[in-house]
């Protein structure tokens, strides 16, 4: 086989892995954005008397409720629905964030150099050392939990892999030379960065940031899973595995449904990150 | 192929350690549902957390023990009391206990405990009840003591938290880091090995003054995540559990090979509310009390293991009156929080904080009262948090309108539930006002028991009409352990090793 | 690799570890609860809880706070645990070696099954062992330790009950080891019937932590041998008349290993952050699990004690793996 079919096909493969993952979360924003019309009830309506009741595929199961019931009588199916909507807005705010501050860092430090760039240089490698995963747990504990504390703890966390990739890629950018023939014309030092630097470091940002997506997907799982992450009886995947962990013997379904939703989410923002990798990267892409 | 000889190394290489773990049947392993942070049950939080009150007491003795239904029996001391007047006290040291290193337990051991308890820079937690006796004499077996302040349940409080002996001569030999390297008590069981985070080993203690317990050889294994535990006993590696959902109970107890033992104990699940904010109107808290249906949550979530309960008292506590009554009425609820201008679309708005995970459904059992309390227009926001802020929010007067919380009181006494919870000036309290201290105040020193039981019956009766603390249920403790033993359950939410015996 | 530049590597790790100790500092002092509250006995009086602050110098300016906790930290004290009331050092020392031999088994673990997977892929390239070996990576990357966690304990522990659950030893077995490096240790001294029951203790939580590295390394793995399959001097060998086998881990692997070790630093610290769910899930002693409970206990000396300890191993294996890098490739090595 030779040189250029073998590329033509990693790029078909790649195309194909962007629509499927583009597909798949894009379905699961519809979810999210259209919850309140698609739920066939109210996620946090109970009704103990009728808890914990099978789903469709099983004998003794009620139609009004697809997927069964939880222990409180509540609508599995409504509740991984609007699961659904928090992965998505802890996936979106959490990651953009990151890439924001990860961005603008490692911009700065990577165009400007000097003492910016050891400063930052620094601060990220120190930031590596921590292990996540405590981190991420001590942080929520001591900031209280919510929604907004478990985005903070992904943001104070994980901005350093934006801002490790964004900084080396504006070191190789700066030394291009369609830049020294922008400094040469005159632009403007914040010109260049916003006009030439960015747009060239943006694919590489994007296929990070949908990576970054699934990451915070897990992390949210994580802290629920410790207790940690948002609290009142709001429903989240990994609330919903954690409660369904106590009658997994009985009521199987009730933790893998949203086990299966943390891992078709994670997989679909990774197929879409790998696939825009290897269209957008240059390299890959000769 | 090469798959299949995978598989047999596989089985040859697991059965082969199996085989040698089994040949061991004098020994009793107990999956613990937490760990053990400390050796001294005399300091710090950990000697006020009852749930590991099982392990010191198989280790160490209490001054005054008590018997799985509560009542009181000797335990290094066989007698104790008043004089005439109430000034001084006396307690009768027992004769033949010995320390695990060999030496005999004396007088001077109790009176150097107790004096130990009651000095503040201990860090006793239950300090400021030792601290009521002083100058104590010895004669003999005999102790004498002054009472320095009356506190009326000072006896009963010798067989409850941080009541403990300790060997003065080794603890003063070895200091406190030693003690925690090696801990010496005078219990049926001393310690073997501990494995911090993993497990304690102990060994029956033969020169025990008590009955010998059955099993040489008792193993508690600190396994905090409930369905770790349920595989533990489930697989065979532990041969007792406790604290495991009530659905994995019902299903392990069905099981073969396995047995469920389930005793209504001393923890009483109830919701502090603190004079804070809409919760001083007392239309609201008397809404949120009739909206909650206990039965409901009893018979539902906690399929039927637990007693509802109306009064910070459970019916086997000495100030137990079955006449105090709380009704379920959510259309009362309505009515009421109508009276102060709220409904279903104007709801009452405030913040309920609980544990999750801390007791068996505590967060759902949260999660449905917030869904009743939901459907009569009042609309709490759930916070969690972990037991050790919620002491340290109580300590402070800070926790939320409502928060929910277990209480432990092992001795059943009305003034270590309601006296502790409900008055004012008591660290505990939550709820504090000047018509419900005058009430309690009084009661601390009331010399004629009965009187001040009836007096505590009154004051729950009061409290219950205000809805100043709604009392939620008793717990029951599920127990599975494994054919072959018989576990006798104790009110007090203790497994003692010492109690387990062989039936075949 | 040379003596100074190891040297100069060494040196870069102070201002780094101070760095964590400030940020660490930092972090757990604007804990909105007041750590006092919690070393107060029921009853306290506001003279106790002065006297209790000023114990812990606690009422002094945050600066001085930090210099005092930095420089007892440089003389190797954390101060003593809240919680457990023991020397913070101690307890995270006694804790540790578990944590090492897990993160270590899971280590190897994922070396050795990631490179297999990147061989059977490359070898069978286009055909169905790569599809095989391509669809269990991605799906293991969406895969987090715990959730492996949780379904091994289902089925091997309670479904089909092959294993121990939790726990690192039979406590019913009387170890008379010197040292918490307990697997090693019964290796060396050839107690193999303790070293058996290690191993089947461990076999859980480590290919839960192991797998999802398994697949970075695979993965990065299998694209640079795919890579390294198309030089020269692999055309060469093949024009010699090498066997395909021999090929690929004789030539292609040693090159082609390069960058996934480079990758492997920054992974383990994941690997190493996993542990404290993994340990909590398998009841593990390691300093993973004691995390979690000195979170749960507010227990802010042993949080500050543990997340440094966690720093320094991670800092280390870097510089281990980094020496590693240099020396397998000849590019940088005279850099």
């Amino acid at each position: 086989m030779s040189e250029p079919t073998q590329s033509r096909r990693v790029h078909q493969s790649s195309l194909i892995r962007v629509w499927l993952g583009g597909i798949v979360i894009g379905l699961f924003f519809l979810i999210a954005v259209f919850a309140p019309w698609i739920a066939p009830h109210d996620p946090l309506k109970q009704d103990l008397f009728s808890g914990l009741m099978a789903p469709f595929w099983l004998d003794n199961h009620d139609p009004a409720f697809l997927l069964g019931t939880d222990s409180l009588g509540r609508d599995v199916l409504s509740r991984l629905i609007y699961g659904t909507q928090v992965a998505l807005i802890v996936a979106f705010i959490a990651a953009s964030l990151a890439a924001l501050l990860g961005t603008v860092l490692g911009l700065l430090a990577g165009y400007y150099g000097g003492w910016l760039d050891t400063v930052v240089s620094r601060l990220v490698e120190i930031w590596m050392a921590f292990p996540p995963v405590l981190l991420s747990i001590v942080l929520v504990a001591v900031i209280g939990t919510g929604l907004h504390s478990v985005v903070i703890a992904i943001v104070i966390i994980d901005w350093t892999r934006f801002c490790r990739v964004v900084r080396a890629e504006t070191l190789v950018q700066r030394e291009q030379e369609y830049i020294s023939s922008a400094v040469s014309i005159g632009f403007e030092r914040w010109t260049i960065l916003w006009r030439e630097i960015l747009p060239n470091v943006l694919p590489l940002l994007v296929t990070l940031l949908t990576l970054e997506m699934g990451i915070a997907v897990i992390v949210e799982a994580i802290l629920s899973f410790v207790g940690l992450s948002v609290s009142s009886d709001q429903a989240t995947w990994g609330g919903l595995i954690q409660e369904g962990r106590q009658y997994v013997h009985s009521a199987w379904w009730v933790m893998s449904l949203p086990m299966i939703c943390i891992i078709i989410a994670v997989l679909a923002f990774n197929a879409l990150g790998d696939g825009l990798r290897a269209i957008l990267d240059p390299v890959m892409r000769r | 192929m090469q798959i299949r000889i995978i598989a047999a190394a596989l089985a040859l290489f697991i059965g082969f350690g199996q085989a040698q773990a089994d040949s061991h049947d004098d020994v009793l392993t107990i999956a613990y549902n937490v760990n053990l942070p400390s050796w001294d049950p005399t300091v710090g939080l950990s000697a006020v957390n009852p749930t590991i009150q099982s392990i010191y007491k198989s280790v160490f003795d209490q001054y005054v023990d008590q018997n799985p239904d509560l009542t009181f029996k000797n335990g290094l001391l066989t007698g104790w009391g008043w004089n005439e007047d109430r000034t001084k006290i006396w307690l009768e040291v027992r004769d033949g206990a010995f320390w695990h290193d060999g030496s005999q337990v004396t007088a001077a051991d109790v009176v150097w405990s107790l004096e130990r308890a009651g000095n503040p820079d201990t860090g006793n937690p239950i300090q400021f009840i030792w601290s009521t006796v002083g100058n104590f004499a010895v004669d003999g077996n005999r102790i004498t003591a002054d009472v320095l302040r009356f506190e009326p349940t000072i006896f009963k409080w010798m067989a409850f938290l941080t009541a403990y002996v300790l060997p003065k001569d080794y603890y003063e030999s070895v200091g406190a880091e030693g003690f925690e390297k090696a801990p010496v008590g005078s219990g049926p069981y001393m310690v073997d090995q501990f494995e911090r985070n993993s497990f304690v080993r102990l060994k029956r203690f033969d020169k025990y003054w008590g009955p010998q317990p059955e099993f040489e050889t008792v193993i508690f294994k600190f396994v905090p995540d409930a369905n770790s535990r349920v595989a533990e006993i489930e697989s065979g590696s532990s041969d007792i559990t406790i604290e495991i959902p009530y659905e994995q109970y019902d299903r392990l107890s069905e099981k073969d090979g396995l047995q469920g033992r389930n005793t209504p104990v001393s923890d009483i699940a109830m919701i502090f509310l603190n004079d804070v904010g809409v919760m001083e109107d007392a239309n609201v808290r008397k809404a949120l009390a009739h909206a909650i249906d206990k039965e409901a949550i009893v018979e539902r979530l906690l399929r039927g293991y637990g007693v509802p309960i109306d009064t910070l008292q459970a019916p086997q506590y000495s100030a137990f009156d079955e006449s105090i009554a709380v009704e379920t009425n959510p259309e009362k609820s309505k009515e009421l929080l109508a009276a102060s201008g709220y409904s279903t679309e104007n709801p009452v708005r405030f913040k309920i904080q609980t544990t999750r995970g801390f007791k068996p459904k505590d967060y759902e059992i949260i999660q449905a009262i917030v869904g009743m309390w939901r459907n009569v227009g009042a609309e709490a926001e759930i916070e969690v948090y972990e037991i050790a802020k919620h002491f340290e929010l109580r300590a402070q007067d800070t926790l939320a309108p409502a928060a929910f919380y277990n209480w432990g009181n092992a001795i059943g006494d009305p003034s270590t539930s309601t006296g502790f919870a409900m008055f004012g000036p008591s660290p505990h309290s939550t709820w504090d006002t000047d018509d419900l201290d005058a009430m309690i105040g009084p009661l601390w020193g009331e010399p004629d028991e009965d009187k001040r039981i009836d007096g505590y019956k009154t004051v729950d009766r009061y409290i219950a009409e205000n809805a100043y603390v709604i009392p939620l249920l008793q717990f029951v403790q599920p127990i599975v352990h494994r054919d072959g033993i018989e576990v006798t359950p104790h009110v007090a939410n203790f497994v003692l090793p010492q109690l387990v015996k062989k039936t075949n | 690799m040379s003596f100074p530049f190891l040297l100069r590597r060494l040196v870069l790790v102070i201002p780094t570890l101070i760095g964590v100790s400030i940020i660490v500092f930092v972090l757990l002092r604007v804990v909105p609860g007041d750590p006092i509250m919690m070393m107060i006995p029921p009853g306290a009086t506001e003279d106790d809880i002065d006297h209790l602050r000023q114990l812990y110098g606690l009422d002094k300016p945050i600066l001085e706070q930090y210099f005092d906790w930095f420089s007892e930290v440089l003389k190797g004290d954390f101060g003593t645990s809240i919680s457990l009331r023991q020397d913070v050092v101690e307890l995270i020392l006694s804790r540790l070696p578990a944590t090492i031999e897990l993160a270590v088994a899971a280590m190897f673990i994922s070396v050795i099954l990631g490179t297999l997977l990147a061989l059977i892929g490359t070898f069978w390239s286009n055909r169905w062992p790569e599809i095989i070996v391509d669809g269990f990576t991605g799906l293991n990357q969406a895969i987090p330790d715990f959730l492996w966690g949780l379904i091994f304990i289902l089925v091997l522990g309670v479904l089909w009950p092959l294993l121990p659950v939790s726990g690192r030893i039979d406590p019913r077995i009387s170890l008379d080891l010197v040292s918490q490096f307990y697997i090693a240790e019964s290796l060396i001294r050839g107690e193999f019937s303790v070293f058996l029951t290690l191993i089947k203790h461990m076999i859980m939580p480590a290919i839960a932590l192991a797998l999802p590295l398994t697949a970075v390394i695979s993965r990065s793995l299998k694209a640079s041998l795919r890579e390294t399959m198309t030089q020269d001097y692999i055309r060469m060998a093949q024009i010699k008349g090498f066997g395909p086998w021999r090929i690929l881990i004789v030539e292609a692997l040693r090159n082609a290993m390069i960058p996934t070790v480079a990758l492997s630093g920054v992974q383990f610290n994941f690997l190493l952050g996993g542990t404290v769910l993994i340990e909590r899930i398998f009841s593990y002693p390691g300093i993973g699990n004691m995390s979690i409970g000195a979170v749960i206990d507010r227990d802010l000396p042993l949080i500050q004690g543990l997340i440094i300890t966690f720093a320094i191993l991670f800092i280390i294996t870097n510089l281990v793996i980094d020496m590693s890098y240099r020396t397998l490739n000849p590019r940088v090595r005279n850099e």
